[in-house]
């Protein structure tokens, strides 16, 4: 514990050096305006920032698009409070509760204990990381290829499980990421795979131009055309305070919020949307007046935006104590780690400590900065709701081309991206989740060496699986989630999705 | 911001094809071009995997995957009721991308950019020729200053130097 002490003091005395402040006030700020404008998510601003980056050192990196994300979570949630549009996916369950109250005139109140929700949500969140990932990573150096196969491969069980839609599509999309990752050079062989003769493909495909087009072009491609300059409400600061009622109903959706988001967080996929829907479902089941969900409950607001929040911080334990990202947002983070030479994994702690506890201590900051900051600037932020989107989404669509082309300088890289969106329009028609694509596209190398070398060391036995404890357990809890998944198609029963209201994305 | 919602389907297209049976066989026609392509690569044996092994694994599990959404599909939305109404729209945004993406590294970021946004604004959503040159000149000039020269991102400059 003091050891943990000290490394956190360390930490700070990074974290409040006035460059590392600024660019994580900076992150903050870039995040929330990201976070609510249409079509640009957490993951296309962070994805659009990286070549930006390049010329920073790694902390500063790091910090500054860390506070791209947790602002961008924010943002989304104003919003979705004041105009019922979800800035991000994982704000669509504010949208309910949070417009419902806008329209009872309670719209400060709603920001309010959303932002709130978050700080505190955000600051269990870096608890739990703190605690969570060192001891997480001392018992990862155990690991060798047989256990990082198995690990992997319970990762892509547990995402197919856990999707908020349909675990069969779940998994098509994760296979089809993890084919994406063959393409390029094979490290074990030379041999180029699948680059059709273009030679930018030897290095593979960049994480950068498939998440931006996945998921910042198709939504552009998805919305573009829509006319409407939508009505925005702006509440002044006295406006914001809320009840001492409000405050009663919202401590205990709040804390439930932040530890089950930050459970959900570990797991791999889209876990700050799932995270969000399971609260939201769990605080209207435990509501004694449920009736009032949907009609302005402050607990609809106060749960999912403490879950989600919790859940992008938990979803750094597993990035920074084993090098496995369990999201898309985490795996352009791995990127931008690796670009300075630094790789992620279970040595990072140990061998750059002042990367890990300054993180760590900068997302504290991070989350004070989003408190102090944006409740009162939240009147000068809707104001950028007022551009008519017929001048907005083409300026998103030129940073789009000038973030994926900035990463390598490779026209390559758009055409890519152009690809992937036209791709990622048509499997939003048909209800596939693109989160596993991405997912898939970063584990697929590591997927494929892990096998490979556990194969050649067992000189070609697949029993080197059943024969090492660690891998076992996990190939274990994959085999039980699968049976668990094959359950509702067997029995006919409900599975969880339905219990937590996601049944009309899992048809 | 999520997509506009779908429009309900009629009950004229409530049956015929689902759509989940061809987008399960659209995944089972890739797995097959993917085997075809991987034919190329050495399998190599258990005890020494080749390049093509595990994209031949994937593959295989992708087909597999594909053919059960294919026959599992029945519950799902016809074809027909999957509504397109943005698609002339998304089409001409992907071509005026490929458009820019082609002029980028030709006549510059800047010139380029400003052309992409003149295009959009101006021809697209038929808005004053003001309001038009203003955002465009503005966004190209302004994002070349912060990405360019404050950032030091290097951008592409056209033959006439900017």
């Amino acid at each position: 514990m003091v050891e943990t002490f000290n490394d956190l003091m360390l930490g700070f005395s990074v974290a409040f050096q006035p460059q590392i402040l600024m660019y994580a006030f900076g992150g903050c700020i870039i995040g929330t305006l990201v976070g609510m404008m249409p079509g640009l998510g957490p993951l296309a601003g962070i994805s659009l920032l990286l070549p930006a980056t390049f010329g920073l050192n790694p902390i500063v990196a790091i910090v500054l698009l860390a506070g791209v994300y947790y602002g961008a979570m924010y943002g989304g949630s104003t919003t979705s409070i004041l105009m019922r549009i979800p800035g991000e996916a994982a704000s669509v369950m504010t949208c309910v509760d949070g417009y419902a109250m806008t329209q009872n005139g309670r719209a400060g109140p709603a920001l309010a204990i959303a932002a709130i929700g978050s700080f505190f949500a955000g600051t269990v969140g870096v608890i739990g990381l703190m605690l969570l990932a060192p001891t997480l990573a001392t018992f990862a150096l155990r690991f060798g290829p047989p256990e990082y196969t198995a690990l992997l491969l319970m990762g892509l069980f547990v995402l197919a499980y856990m999707s908020g839609g349909s675990m069969l599509k779940t998994l098509a999309m994760a296979i089809f990421g993890l084919l994406l990752g063959m393409i390029g050079i094979d490290i074990m062989s030379g041999y180029t795979r699948f680059s059709f003769g273009i030679v930018e493909l030897g290095d593979g495909v960049g994480i950068v131009s498939v998440a931006v087009g996945l998921f910042g072009i198709s939504e552009i491609l998805l919305t573009a055309g829509n006319q409407d300059t939508p009505q925005v409400q702006k509440p002044t600061l006295r406006e914001l305070i809320p009840s001492k009622e409000e405050f009663r109903l919202s401590a205990g959706p709040i804390m439930r919020g932040s530890l089950l988001g930050f459970m959900i967080g570990i797991i791999p996929g889209s876990a700050h949307i799932i995270s969000s829907f399971v609260s939201y479902g769990i605080e209207r089941r435990m509501s004694k007046h449920p009736e009032r969900f949907g009609n302005g409950a402050i607990e609809g607001v106060a749960g999912p935006e403490s879950a989600n929040n919790a859940a992008a911080t938990g979803a750094f334990v597993p990035m920074l104590a084993l090098g496995i990202p369990t999201s898309p947002v985490t795996a352009v983070m791995i990127a931008a780690i690796m670009i300075h030479g630094i790789s992620p994994g279970p040595m990072l702690i140990q061998e750059q400590p002042e990367l890990f506890w300054g993180f760590v201590a900068s997302m504290y900051v991070g989350n004070l900065v989003l408190l102090i900051l944006n409740l009162p600037m939240v009147g000068l932020f809707v104001n950028l709701l007022r551009i008519p989107y017929a001048y907005m989404y083409p300026c998103i669509l030129a940073f789009c081309i000038l973030g994926v082309y900035s990463v390598s300088n490779s026209i390559i890289d758009v055409w890519i991206m152009l690809v992937m969106g036209g791709v990622g329009y048509v499997l939003r028609k048909f209800h596939y989740d693109l989160a596993p694509v991405a997912l898939g596209l970063v584990l697929g190398p590591m997927l494929e060496l892990s096998l490979r070398q556990s194969l050649a060391l067992s000189g070609g036995e697949y029993g080197i699986f059943l024969e090492r404890p660690i891998a076992m357990t996990m190939f274990g809890l994959g085999g039980l989630l699968l049976l668990l998944a094959l359950k509702p198609l067997i029995f006919k029963s409900k599975d969880w999705r339905s219990k937590v209201g996601l049944e009309d994305e899992a048809d | 911001m999520t997509a506009p919602a779908e429009q309900q389907p009629s009950p004229v297209a409530s049956t015929g094809i689902k759509s989940d049976l061809v987008s399960g066989l659209v995944l089972v026609a890739l797995a097959g071009y993917i085997l075809w392509l991987n034919q190329k690569f050495p399998v190599g044996s258990l005890a020494d995997p080749g390049p093509g092994y595990v994209p031949m694994l994937l593959a295989i599990g992708l087909g597999l995957v594909g053919l059960l959404v294919a026959v599992m599909g029945g519950r799902s939305r016809p074809l027909a009721a999957i509504r397109w109404p943005e698609g002339t729209r998304a089409v001409i945004i992907l071509v005026a991308c490929t458009a820019a993406g082609l002029a980028l590294e030709y006549i510059g970021y800047r010139l380029t950019i400003f052309a992409f946004l003149v295009f959009f604004i101006g021809v697209i959503e038929r808005k004053p020729p003001l309001p038009v040159v203003l955002v465009s000149g503005g966004f190209s000039l302004g994002s070349y200053y912060i990405i360019g020269d404050v950032l030091h991102v290097p951008l592409p400059v056209g033959p006439w130097g900017f």
